[in-house]
């Protein structure tokens, strides 16, 4: 009988030694880190970086940067279009713009830019100014490409809980870009040689001189966007950027470009899916240029005899297609975008832009600028070299071609012909007006692939004069011919911000709908 | 914390002060039902002329001091009374004869304590293994729809070896809605490993059911289950219990000879209820399917003495499915050893259950990875798709062999036979559940109880996609997946019973008892992904690996401890009126720290009417019962783990979602109340018992959408919330023949319930928005079938895109050359895009059994009825959209439209029905009826006459069918199948696998 007493009461400790563990301690998902590991090798600052670089433009899953750019701004600035009719249609390229899918251009930065963003400056800005300085440039790179999608956005009150989700207006954004840059610049010219940065570097290697010739470069590139809108801020600005010893982007060397394990978003829509091809418009410049680049950027379509061929942006269902696989059918064996231009290392700003942004400040009369037609002809050669691509000396002699028309071999009632008899030589006695569109045309072949910054440009400049879409589903708000200026703001800021979002809409001064201007798109170049 | 503590240290101390005298003659022995062999526990043993007595156990075991010459009453409610005179012997073991005058069941409930049940003050209904198993099915709960009321079955669409939902009461919680099963006393782990939750299909591997726990039981081992519908039943569950639990009481082994019993079963299985496809379609259909067959044998032995007794059974099931190449094959093992010792004082209860299922391509639903899609729109003037079992050929460009079809593959569409082929995936299931009890009687009036359990799920799922399958699903070189997750739970209780006479008339039945429960959940992850793929193709292994940083490696490991002290009495005034209190109080590791303990109460009451009230010889049982129960819910650890999730291949760290910041998270809290009332008539020929109950549910965990601008995440949990649920369960029996050659019985089961959401998201912190509706199936812009929570409606309503009607006609948009450009949209109702086209639960369920007995011929049917609800055929959208082969897309077929200019007109069927459908169709023309009245089951028998002498014991042969007809039916599928077990994907089939009709043939042995 003890021996059963003494079996039970075993079985009683056994219960109360178990109970001794605090309920703390469980519930710890082991196989992931602790914000304590995590600061190990300062890791609690860098892990941080790695998101905001894969974000600024999404490299994975594949689909979000879809949604995110590609069918909309790459599309919107006549680089690619989709071969395939989605939504039977009616979607963003046709002016029917799908909410569910413009949500991401809105929430891949805020959820993963904005949130590191702000952790690093809470953590850095006072210990490591460096680190938050290169998190500043960075911020400015992400936040203005979403100002330049929908104009006011949540910038100066992020994260902010007395003022939740208060928009600013796009003025007020981008000068709270320029103060950022100052105060990038500032914290690491005072630290230039710092290696601190090396170890989560994904553009430049930890090199600082290179962090500020990229923030110069953002600087000019922002200024020379508000010129119009706010002609001596935009001049203060670009020239201060000019000024800054440090310098700008200049050779290839200098490209910003984030190098990423992971493949580029463009290689799997376009070589997996077979999502997107060469935008009409692109196929007319470049064939009617004669442009080198062409086989740099796109490779030859089979089902074209071996030329290159682009799809007319804005494709409705068209009629004889009983589906959009269909139609795809027949569209999607035309040419597609050469490996080289969708590496692993994004794009996202060029010393051949710089130079384009160069030729227009000297354009624009601004000291320090430089001679327009030397920036111009440096912008075509720094662009060739880029892509190694020879020949540039006689293409920016020629002064006879002109962009080509276009024929749809599989419907011809796509076909249309050039919009512009622009030419690629420079001409000193030209108009000003003449000069920009030969300024854009250029940067805009020179930006390529990435459609966000042309879209801005071909918007604020008309230029270059790339073809309108096919089909205009938008029941009248979007102006064909002057073709989409915005997106409206996203529905999950409609659904949890509505008081936020009406303010913005006050801010923006206009309907809350793609046809609305941007504060900077003042309809005028000079 | 300190709570516990010191209970447990009060418990310890108690047990080490107790002493155990030993005196007089002790007489023990084991008190059966004379009809059935059971043990009887609660059995009344006196000494006659004396106050002293004992009760038998719950295994009909008793020990009782006396002397020679004494006398020993045996009484006990329902049999007749016996009493011996005890001479030389000291073991006494009686049989007590049934006594139909005062029929007496007796109920497992609540941690297994067994009760009679008239005492009970809840809603409880039992079924026997006879009843369950007389037309097996491999998941055993599949067999419970119809027979018990209230009980809302749904079978998985995936075939032998998935999963089922089960509904008690209606759906409350945004976590499951699943009952808790209990396995002999022991809260049985049942992870759902993966559920569907999308109806475009899982974009890793497919819309899969990862199984449950209940399909790796051997249904012969079942002895019965038992169903506690409400809270009030199952508060002493705690936290577990709110969504009622089942109770299963598995067999063991009888005292006597060794008894061998064998029971097969092989039933054939037919593809049934498709869309209404047109001729040639239906051809290539029924030719891609095959007739299924299933085949469970199982042997089980019994035997064993006196003071050990073993139960040991193994089961085979072989099943080939309707899909070709789908195979499942399954075998359990399951050993049961009881024994008594040190004079019946000690009862040790050891028991092993193991089972391994191994299923080979288990169908899946929705449009991703499912070869039903390229199934139901081939089409081809000059083919068929039997031309397609050649499913690949030489390609010289890359010298491989690549798949073929008739058209351009899609993401979801590919060549059928490639799929099964070159797209196929294997699941491994294992279970095992090893239990120990020991219970000793310290005294009379107590004794204490021991259990511990450890209970390991492992599931294990691989694909193996070949190159050349469709480039969005899989990179030139192919794709390995490889999904591994295992569950281990360690439980232990301690429980001291008591059983006291306070006098004569008042008697109390009291436990107090602590338990532990740590679940250990691993998983693993391995994925080569969609872009950089395997270095070399179709070499299936992590190797092989390109290093592509689609490529998914990750491990999952959270631990959940859980400690809790119940206690619960039943009081007992004069046998006729009794009142039963539970308290239980949790302590879970994933609430957070101070806010981790959560209290659960019940009270009941039932009274013996027939007892107060004389209602004459015709009433012979009577009775009321009331009660009232607070039970919660717990969230899934994952939900508040404080570690950041690392990203494989890089790409920073992200902290794991969590409460909204500045919330404190606390489980759902159900309040619930119930009163019912039994009735039995002449002679318990006749009977009913009906029941209402109200349960009003809270602070549901919502998912809810932040804003980004704020939070710097898009979702966050909120408690918020509040779902009442109330409805009506009604059964009644009737022995309409009841003589010698010939036996009656009928039986119905009735049930409604009323959902109805009173509250979403309510809430004033910045940057959330209170919200009206909650997405349960939100189908972005990719498809058009959703489920929405909304104030004021209903748990499953569901949503699709809805055709503007103008004057009852669809109104188009038309191109100039007459065909239709557009098909106008109607959208008015709070969801966007979509609106309210019905719920997918059934307003009502009745189910009708019937048992006849001629001499030894049995015959057996179930006839089982849905009515109400709505279901969406979202197969028949994309067969619309995808191809010409529904029905009624003929050449010359003409619909009735009316234009956006109000005219009136025709237009070509197969223009507009293909405009109609698709996967992002008109799914509000593709909703039904989901009422359905089914011949649910059949079994006719045969009990062989043996002679005394005979080898066998008995032979039993039966023919039994399922699912053999509906007697109404609108719906292109059954409706009684679920693409998902879970909260998802209810009302809806997206290229589900068909229901199946299936005949067999049972034999039971037993020698």
């Amino acid at each position: 009988m003890k021996k059963i007493n003494k079996l039970i009461a075993l079985l009683g400790f056994i219960i109360i030694a178990s109970s001794c563990q605090n309920l703390e301690d469980y519930n710890k998902n082991d196989k992931n880190i602790s914000d304590e590991t995590l600061e190990i090798d300062f890791q609690h600052v860098g892990s941080k970086y790695q998101p905001i670089f894969e974000n600024i433009l999404r490299y994975d899953p594949a689909w979000v940067y879809q949604l995110q750019q590609n069918l909309n701004a790459d599309v919107y600035a006549g680089y690619m279009t989709n071969p395939r009719p989605f939504v039977a249609g009616a979607n963003n390229t046709t002016y029917a713009l799908v909410s569910g899918w413009n949500n991401f251009i809105w929430s891949v930065p805020y959820e993963n830019v904005m949130g590191n963003s702000k952790k690093i400056s809470k953590l850095a800005a006072e210990s490591y100014p460096t680190l938050n300085a290169v998190n500043l440039i960075l911020r400015v790179e992400a936040m203005h490409r979403v100002s330049d999608v929908f104009g006011p956005i949540v910038y100066s009150n992020f994260g902010s809980i007395d003022n939740a989700g208060v928009y600013d207006s796009q003025q007020a954004v981008y000068t709270a870009f320029f103060t950022d840059l100052d105060t990038a610049v500032a914290a690491l010219t005072a630290d230039i040689d710092s290696q601190r940065f090396t170890a989560f570097d994904m553009a430049y290697g930890g090199d600082y001189h290179q962090w500020v010739k990229l923030a110069n470069s953002l600087r000019l590139r922002l200024a020379i966007r508000i010129s119009m809108a706010d002609p001596s801020k935009a001049k203060a600005e670009g020239e201060k950027a000019l000024a800054q010893p440090e310098g700008l982007l200049a050779t290839p060397a200098d490209d910003f470009l984030v190098h990423s394990s992971k493949p580029h978003p463009l290689s799997i829509i376009d070589n997996s899916w077979g999502d997107i091809r060469m935008n009409a418009s692109m196929e007319s410049i470049l064939s009617g240029y004669g442009d080198g680049r062409m086989e740099a950027y796109f490779n030859p379509s089979d089902a074209n005899g071996g030329a290159y061929k682009g799809v007319r942006g804005g494709l409705p269902l068209l009629p004889g297609y009983s589906d959009e696989l269909a139609q795809k059918a027949d569209y999607v064996g035309f040419s597609n975008m050469n490996d080289a231009v969708k590496t692993s290392n994004a794009q996202l700003m060029t010393a051949a832009e710089v130079h384009f942004l160069q030729a227009e400040a000297a354009l624009r009369g601004w000291s320090g600028a430089g001679s327009a037609q030397a920036h111009y002809e440096m912008g075509i050669t720094t662009s060739f070299a880029q892509h190694g691509v020879g020949g540039a000396a006689a293409y920016i002699a020629d002064n006879t071609s002109v962009p080509a028309n276009y024929v749809d071999p599989v419907n011809a009632s796509n076909s249309i012909n050039a919009m512009s008899t622009i030419t690629i030589a420079w001409d000193n006695g030209a108009t000003n007006e003449e000069k920009l569109e030969r300024i854009i045309t250029q940067k805009w072949i020179a930006m390529f692939p990435e459609g966000q910054e042309a879209w801005s440009e071909y918007r604020r400049t008309g230029y270059p004069k790339i073809f309108p879409v096919v089909s205009n589903q938008s029941g009248g708000i979007i102006d064909t011919n002057l073709q989409i200026r915005r997106i409206p703001f996203v529905d999950s800021e409609l659904s949890t911000n509505t008081p936020g979002v009406a303010n913005a809409v006050t801010l923006l001064g206009g309907a809350d709908n793609g046809g609305t201007r941007l504060w900077w798109d003042t309809g005028n170049n000079f | 914390m300190r709570k516990t503590k010191i209970f447990l240290v009060t418990a310890f101390l108690f047990l080490v002060a107790n002493t155990v005298l030993g005196q007089n003659k002790n007489v023990t022995g084991t008190v059966t039902s004379k009809t059935d062999g059971t043990a009887l526990p609660g059995v009344s043993v006196t000494i006659k002329g004396t106050t002293r007595g004992v009760e038998t156990d719950f295994d009909g075991k008793y020990s009782i001091k006396t002397k020679v010459g004494d006398v020993l009453l045996f009484s006990y409610l329902g049999t007749k009374s016996q009493s011996f005179t005890v001479g030389s012997s000291s073991v006494i073991n009686v049989a007590l004869e049934e006594d139909a005058s005062q029929l007496e069941e007796i109920v497992v409930t609540a941690l297994g304590i067994k009760k009679t049940r008239k005492s009970l003050t809840y809603a409880a209904q039992d079924i026997k293994a006879e009843e369950l198993n007389r037309v097996k099915q491999t998941n055993p709960l599949n067999s419970l729809s119809g027979k018990v009321s209230g009980v809302t079955i749904s079978r998985s669409a995936s075939g032998a070896g998935g999963s089922v939902k089960v509904v008690l009461r209606g759906n409350s919680s945004l976590g499951s809605n699943q009952p808790l099963y209990v396995i002999n006393g022991v809260p049985l782990s049942n992870p759902t490993a993966t559920q569907p939750t999308s109806t475009f299909g899982a974009f890793d591997g497919g819309n899969r059911d990862g199984g449950d726990a209940l399909s790796l039981i051997n249904p012969d081992d079942i002895e019965s289950l038992t169903v506690l519908k409400g809270a009030s039943a199952s508060a002493l569950y705690g936290s577990a219990g709110l969504n009622g639990v089942i109770l299963i009481t598995t067999k063991k082994g009888k005292s006597g000879s060794y008894r061998v019993s064998y029971s097969s079963n092989l039933t054939i299985d037919k593809a049934a209820y498709f869309m209404d496809f047109n001729d040639t379609a239906l051809k290539n259909v029924n030719d891609f399917f095959q007739t299924g067959t299933t085949a469970i044998n199982a042997v089980s032995v019994s035997g064993g003495s006196d003071t050990a007794q073993t139960y040991f059974s193994y089961s085979n099931t072989n099943s080939t499915g309707i899909l070709p190449t789908n195979t499942m094959n399954q075998h359990t093992f399951n050993v049961r050893e009881t024994m008594n010792m040190f004079d019946n004082k000690l009862k040790v209860n050891a028991s092993v259950m193991a089972s391994s299922q191994k299923v080979h391509n288990r169908p899946v639903s929705g449009l991703y990875f499912n070869p039903l899609v390229g199934v139901y729109n081939f089409e081809s003037t000059t083919e068929t798709l039997a031309d397609y079992k050649t499913f690949e050929e030489y390609d010289a460009a890359r010298n491989i062999m690549a798949q073929r079809w008739f058209r351009g593959t899609s993401d979801i569409e590919q060549n059928p036979y490639w799929m099964i082929h070159r797209n196929a995936s294997d699941d491994t299931n294992q279970k095992l559940v090893s239990s120990l009890t020991l219970n000793y009687k310290l005294k009379d009036w107590i004794s204490l109880q021991a259990r511990g359990t450890y209970d390991v799920s492992k599931m294990g799922f691989e694909k193996k996609i070949f190159a050349t399958t469709e480039a969005t699903l899989a990179p030139l070189t192919g794709r390995y997946i490889v999904k591994d997750n295992s569950v281990t739970k360690l439980f232990g209780d301690l429980i001291a019973t008591i059983n006291t006479k306070v006098n004569d008339n008042i008697s109390i039945t009291g436990l107090v008892g602590v338990s532990s429960s740590n679940t250990k959940q691993e998983s693993f992850i391995g994925d080569s992904g969609v872009s950089g793929g395997l270095t070399y193709a179709n070499v299936f292994s992590f190797q092989n690996f390109n290093g592509g940083s689609s490529a998914n490696f990750s491990q999952n490991s959270l631990e959940i401890q859980e400690y809790s002290v119940f206690s619960s009495a039943t009081i007992s005034f004069e046998d006729k009126l009794y009142v039963d209190l539970t308290a239980r109080n949790d302590w879970s590791s994933t609430l957070p720290n101070g806010n981790n303990s959560f209290f659960y109460p019940s009270i009941g009451m039932t009274a013996i009417l027939d007892k107060y009230i004389d209602f004459g010889k015709s009433v012979s049982f009577a009775k009321v019962r009331a009660s009232y129960a607070e039970v919660g819910h717990p969230f899934g650890a994952d939900l508040v783990s404080p570690y950041n999730n690392i990203a494989f291949g890089g790409g920073g760290v992200t902290p794991s979602v969590g409460a909204v910041p500045g919330t404190i998270p606390k489980p759902e809290r159900q309040k619930s109340f119930e009163i019912g009332t039994e009735w039995k008539f002449n002679n318990n020929k006749y009977g009913f018992d009906i029941g209402y109950y109200n349960t009003n549910t809270v602070n549901q965990y919502f998912f809810v959408e932040v804003n980004a601008t704020v939070f710097g995440v898009p979702n966050a949990y909120l408690n918020a919330g509040e779902i009442v649920n109330n409805g009506i369960e009604f059964s009644a029996f009737a022995k309409l023949y009841d003589t010698d050659d010939f036996t009656w019985v009928s039986r119905i089961n009735y049930a409604k319930n009323n959902n109805k959401i009173n509250k979403l998201i309510e809430t004033n912190i910045d940057g959330i928005i209170s919200l009206n509706s909650f997405a349960i199936d939100d189908p972005g812009a990719t498809n058009t079938f959703g489920s929405y929570l909304t104030v004021g409606g209903s748990f499953g309503d569901i949503y699709g895109k809805v055709v503007k009607k103008v004057e009852g006609l669809p109104e188009v948009e038309l191109n100039p050359d007459g065909t239709v450009l557009k098909i106008m949209q109607q959208d008015d109702d709070i969801v966007p895009n979509l609106d309210f086209i019905g719920n997918s639960n059934p307003d009502f369920t009745l189910g009708w059994n019937n048992s006849f007995n001629y001499k030894n011929f049995s015959f057996d049917f179930l006839i089982d009825g849905k009515f109400g609800g709505k279901v969406v055929s979202m197969t028949e959208a994309v067969v619309e959209g995808k191809s010409n082969n529904s029905a009624r897309e003929t050449a010359n077929g003409k619909v009735d439209v009316i234009t956006t200019a109000g005219v009136k007109t025709q237009v070509d069927a197969t223009d507009y029905y293909g405009k109609l459908g698709g996967r992002t169709g008109f799914t509000g023309e593709y909703t039904y009826d989901a009422t359905n009245i089914r011949l649910s089951e059949m079994a006719i028998g045969y009990n062989f006459n043996l002679s005394e002498d005979s080898f066998f014991k008995s032979i039993k042969a039966s023919f039994v069918g399922s699912n053999l007809f509906f007697f109404y039916k609108v719906a292109p599928y059954d409706p009684n199948i679920t693409l998902s077990t879970g909260n998802n994907l209810q009302g809806v089939d997206v290229l589900g696998l068909p229901s199946t009709r299936s005949y067999g043939l049972n034999i039971n042995l037993s020698f």
